[in-house]
């Protein structure tokens, strides 16, 4: 018997003790020999397996037959779709030296190399033919222009152009153009005043 | 039995092996379920991790040592399940509200609600009002404690088997269950306000 229990409790066990002894499963000699201590004891045991049976009730009531039953469905499916043959979708990988056509014909690639490759010449064949064909016509046209054009005349600069001889005379533009000072007026009016 | 699974598995002969599985199934459903419901507190939870647990027991069939009994290797499988999801659990809570409690601190069940039948309405109330307080004593156990508290009196188990399911010394095991005991016996008993002091105490002579 500890010290404390024969001091403060006149020698009856703390419930500590007699939770000790309940859990240990050592029964003190002082519960033979006292009825209140051995009461407490019986009155803990009491709680504890109600407290158990409480707990128990909770549990039993929420996982009732029926659930518990398609809780077992649901894992022995589970299990069943674990033991089957993995199941991989093969994907259509191209042969080697093939390649798809449109209309889903298999091509060798071959043919395809050997058609880029006249399409490359037949290009740079018909762009050579072009560029001369383009560059002699060009060439004489530009002699015939140079023949029929009147000689460049001499002074003559941006600022002479003559809205006289456009094609914006009696337009609003041309009036607009009228109305507006002109650069080489300003530049002499500039001049002839400094 | 669960010797015969593993037999079956190894040969191949899955059919069978899944046949005699489901007995192992029907077996300790209950108790698991029991088990994880107590632990995690939470029903649809718990359902998830028993199904977890002994999907993982079959596919984990061939690591079955003989010497040790099935229901205390399944019940480690399970109570590591029920573990990592409470951590799951705590890491989702970090970012959400907290969930609508009772006046008990309890996440109401829809189950709780349903009207059992043989009692009068006085005796559900008194019985639902028993079993909340019970709920919310456990769920104020820390987690070891309440594992081998549940472990040990809701399955009967011994020390030396709540020790190797739970990994814990059995001297450990024993002092869990005492320290749940005594505290279980303040809640339900004195109320709150004595469990409030017996916190006091204990952090006091932690220092």
């Amino acid at each position: 018997m500890r010290l404390a229990d024969t001091l403060l409790r006149r020698g009856h066990l703390a419930e500590s003790a007699l939770l000790e002894a309940l859990l240990a499963g050592n029964r003190p000699a002082h519960l033979d020999q006292c009825d209140l201590c051995a009461g407490r004891a019986a009155g803990l045991n009491r709680w504890l397996d109600d407290v158990s049976q409480t707990g128990l009730e909770t549990a039993d009531d929420i996982f009732t037959a029926e659930r518990l039953a398609g809780q077992q469905a649901q894992v022995l499916r589970r299990l069943a779709q674990l033991d089957q043959p993995k199941r991989v979708i093969a994907f259509p990988a191209p042969r080697r030296g093939e390649t798809n056509s449109q209309d889903g014909r298999r091509v060798a690639a071959g043919w395809v190399g050997v058609a880029a490759a006249a399409g490359l010449v037949l290009g740079l064949i018909g762009g050579q033919v072009t560029a001369r064909l383009a560059g002699s016509s060009q060439s004489a046209a530009d002699r015939a222009a140079v023949a029929t054009s009147p000689p460049p005349a001499t002074g003559t600069s941006f600022f002479d152009f003559d809205i006289e001889n456009s094609s914006l005379r009696g337009t609003p533009a041309g009036v607009l153009d009228e109305m507006t000072p002109r650069a080489i007026d300003t530049i002499v009016s500039t001049r002839v005043g400094g | 039995m669960a010797i015969d699974v593993k037999a079956l598995h190894a040969a191949g002969r899955t059919d069978e092996a899944r046949e005699r599985y489901a007995e192992l199934v029907g077996r300790h459903q209950r108790r698991a379920a029991r088990i994880a419901y107590h632990y995690l507190r939470d029903a649809a939870d718990a359902d998830e991790a028993v199904q977890d647990a002994l999907v993982k027991a079959y596919t984990h069939i061939g690591t079955f040592r003989e010497e040790l009994p099935f229901e205390v290797w399944f019940t480690r499988i399970l109570i590591n399940g029920c573990l990592d999801r409470i951590k799951a659990r705590r890491r989702r809570e970090r970012w959400l509200a907290p969930t609508p409690v009772d006046a008990y601190g309890v996440e109401r069940n829809p189950a709780d609600y349903l009207p059992s039948r043989g009692q009068s309405p006085e005796e559900r109330l008194l019985s639902a009002e028993r079993r909340a307080q019970v709920m919310t004593a456990l769920g104020k156990l820390p987690e070891r404690q309440r594992m081998v508290f549940i472990l040990s009196h809701f399955e009967g188990c011994t020390s030396r088997e709540v020790s190797t399911m739970t990994g814990l010394n059995e001297s450990t095991v024993r002092v869990h269950l005492f320290r749940a005991i005594r505290r279980l016996r303040v809640l339900l008993t004195h109320g709150a306000a004595a469990d409030t002091s017996v916190q006091r105490r204990g952090t006091r002579a932690a220092r």
